[in-house]
């Protein structure tokens, strides 16, 4: 070892440093994975001994209607909890940036940003029973404004009717999701360097001129870092469904991670359970390799 | 020094993984206690108080109690009494999918043999003691004893009184009556049912409208696999029939599918519904809460929802098991029992002391009746593992109209023949 080259005794001890996080990432991420891929394999109520059914799970998977069902809720998820807030993110980013930052100053807009921010520091069941209330068909907050002004033709049953239940989670999400990218690209427009904007300001460029042609390019790994994790969050989102409609009413709200929960938990279908969980895994896997690999060849 | 390296990373894995460290070895002077009844719950007073007795009774002996949720005990407890860190006893959930489902795994303990020494059996009446056998495939009514309760729970009719006086209505004792009362509060402009179709309430109030036309076979045939189940028999038919009937009506709101049971808890106890239809689970903190206005209770004619309470079982891994049939012992003394009751809650061997408060006592009476008459009849969620979301999900689309009752009920026909072909498998 002593007559090993420095460089090589170097990389030694920086593994060193590598090995705690390491550790936890076999411990807490791939050895329960590689347990859920191997209890997909089976037939498990969660006691006892599984028995082994190689790909029936899989195979039923692909004629389940219930679960090609959730996904398609997933899709709505995924516009609620990624585009659109990269959307909208974009726009008050820029807007709390350009205009309330230069004009009332920076603090006025880092108090406006913390407000937007304020959902997600909220827990989700704090925030899901809350909003329930407000959506809440006879007495709920939104429907009582809706009669107050007149609208009572608008009042709706929110979370209860199978026509406007998704549409009121993906709201609520869109609420609760927005703060997130407004506080990345307001980060990331302080990096860009203030010369560039002068130089379009001088050639005659407007506001959404330098917006799409200045600020939008020179945030993009913001805005490819907003949408993957979005994403991701949208694709395993669980706990706002819990609690808000528990999937419900007949199915309309129901996604992948709360069709595994029950699964594993409800009917005690574990290897079920586990299947759908691997594909949700595999796929978010798959649309991870996939964005970053476009994001380098962004970059390049 | 990769070496030690190397096997200090195996240890500190299999460690954090949970599969390594403690050999699992027990204090035989430590009695490790789980359940989930809030502090203030009639359970958790008394169970507080029998820890007390039994730790007076037991010098030495030191009960380490833990406060677990229901869910979390409902969703994890096969994996915890498979492991070495299972409690010595524990209040879990009965029925086929719960209790029936860990017995047939042997992961709790027989306890045939101490029920008939300590004479619990003779304690428990029928429709009680019912929930506490399984047999070998794991279904519940006969076999061995794999837990004990001690105490009980029913759905029944709650209503405004005061409301009720002002439409000059007399207390809703058959379902003919509790048709006219809501039809008198419908044409007065109130939704008389408070109604919560996210949740469990709506599909027992199918249920308890199919009870009124079933019997103990019924029941059995449906609960305990003791013969055929048609689901469109003439009590389930008349069950979802009258349920779309009440909601064309008006007695139930249309939108009572976005409704969780604490708001439908809520409506009734703020007045806002003059009727609720459930269980008995709310009793204490409807009497706690309703300061407004006069309320009472009726018993649900015919069979109604309800059985013993959850059970006392012991792990078969337990290190302690005398010291946890003591502790059952103990709840089921006449004082415990007593001090149960006199908290609100319904206990299955009370002793001689009379009830002093008028409610509780009529809380207790008709549970008696209800014993006595043998009309308890579980619950419909309980013959299938996730029936419970496959019945609400059901209901919710009635109520929606998405589909008919008759649809609703070949769903449920459909999910209880697939989910129940593997019992005892």
């Amino acid at each position: 070892m002593s007559s090993a080259p420095a460089s090589i005794r170097d990389r030694g001890s920086y593994l060193l440093y590598l090995i705690p996080g390491g550790l936890l990432l076999l411990a807490v991420i791939l050895v329960p994975f590689g347990m859920n891929i191997g209890i997909s394999f089976t037939e498990w109520s969660g006691a006892g001994t599984p028995e082994w059914v190689g790909l029936d799970n899989y195979t039923r998977l692909m004629g389940d209607g219930t679960f090609w069902a959730s996904f398609r809720h997933n899709v709505g998820l995924v516009v609620a909890m990624a585009i659109l807030p990269t959307l909208a993110g974009l726009v008050i980013a820029a807007a709390l940036f350009d205009f309330i930052g230069e004009h009332f100053g920076a603090r006025h807009a880092a108090v406006l940003r913390a407000c937007v921010y304020l959902p997600q520091v909220l827990p989700i069941a704090v925030a899901g029973i809350v909003w329930s209330w407000i959506l809440a068909p006879r007495d709920g907050a939104l429907n009582e404004v809706l009669r107050a002004v007149g609208l009572d033709s608008l009042a709706q049953n929110w979370l209860g009717d199978p026509d406007f239940a998704l549409w009121s989670v993906m709201a609520v999400m869109l609420w609760i999701q927005v703060g997130y990218p407004v506080v990345i690209f307001m980060a990331g427009m302080q990096r860009v360097d203030p010369s560039l904007h002068e130089a379009a300001e001088l050639d005659g460029a407007s506001w959404w001129g330098r917006f799409f042609h200045v600020t939008v390019p020179q945030i993009r790994p913001e805005i490819f870092v907003v949408l993957l994790t979005c994403t991701i969050a949208a694709l395993k989102v669980f706990a706002p469904i819990y609690v808000l409609t528990r999937g419900g009413p007949g199915g309309s709200t129901n996604v992948p991670s709360y069709y595994s929960f029950q699964n594993f938990f409800e009917k005690t279908q574990v290897g079920y359970g586990a299947a759908i969980a691997t594909v949700l895994t595999a796929l978010v896997l798959v649309l991870t390799a996939v964005f970053l690999r476009v994001q380098n060849r962004g970059e390049r | 020094m990769s070496k030690r390296l190397l096997a200090a990373a195996v240890a500190a894995v299999l460690a954090v993984a949970g599969c390594g460290g403690s050999d699992g070895a027990s204090d035989p002077n430590t009695l490790k206690l789980w359940h989930y009844e809030g502090p203030d719950s009639a359970m958790g007073v008394a169970w507080a108080e029998a820890i007390k007795q039994f730790e007076a009774s037991h010098p030495g002996v030191t009960v380490k109690f833990e406060e677990k949720g229901f869910e979390q005990i409902q969703k994890t407890a096969s994996m915890v009494l498979n492991s070495k860190d299972a409690p010595d006893i524990l209040e879990y959930n009965k029925g086929n999918a719960t209790t029936g489902l860990l017995s047939k795994q042997g992961l709790l303990t027989d306890i045939s043999d101490e029920v008939a020494k300590r004479g619990w059996d003779k304690k428990l009446g029928p429709g009680i003691d019912t929930t506490a056998k399984y047999d070998d495939r794991g279904v519940m009514g006969s076999g061995k004893w794999y837990g004990v309760p001690n105490y009980a729970e029913y759905v029944m009719v709650y209503y405004n009184k005061t409301l009720f006086d002002q439409q000059g209505l007399a207390a809703p004792r058959t379902l003919d009556e509790l048709t006219a009362a809501m039809k008198k509060f419908v044409a007065a402009g109130v939704t008389p049912l408070a109604l919560g179709g996210a949740e469990y309430p709506a599909a027992q109030l199918l249920y308890q409208l199919a009870l009124t036309q079933a019997d103990r076979d019924w029941v059995d045939r449906f609960q305990r696999y003791t013969g055929d189940v048609d689901f469109h028999d003439k009590p389930w038919v008349f069950g979802a029939e009258r349920f779309a009937e009440w909601l064309r009506e008006g007695y139930i709101s249309k939108d009572s599918a976005g409704v969780k049971a604490e708001d439908m808890g809520l409506s009734f106890m703020q007045g806002k519904s003059p009727i609720m239809i459930s269980g008995s689970w709310w009793y204490g903190r409807v009497q706690a809460q309703v300061k407004d206005f006069e309320w009472a209770s009726v018993p649900w004619p015919g069979m109604t929802a309800g059985s013993s309470g959850n059970l006392w079982v012991v792990p078969e891994g337990s290190k302690n098991k005398q010291l946890a049939y003591d502790f059952i012992e103990i709840t089921m003394s006449p004082a415990i029992q007593d001090k149960l009751r006199d908290a609100g809650g319904i206990a299955v061997a009370p002793g001689e002391t009379p009830v002093t408060d008028p409610k509780t006592k009529q809380l207790n009476d008709d549970f008696k009746a209800l014993v006595d008459g043998d009309r308890l009849a579980f619950y419909p969620d309980w013959p299938a593992p996730g029936f419970y979301d496959a019945q609400v999900s059901s209901v919710q689309k009635v109520i929606t109209g998405q589909i008919g009752a008759h649809e609703a009920l070949t769903e449920m026909a459909d999910y209880y023949k697939e989910n129940t072909a593997s019992v005892g498998k």
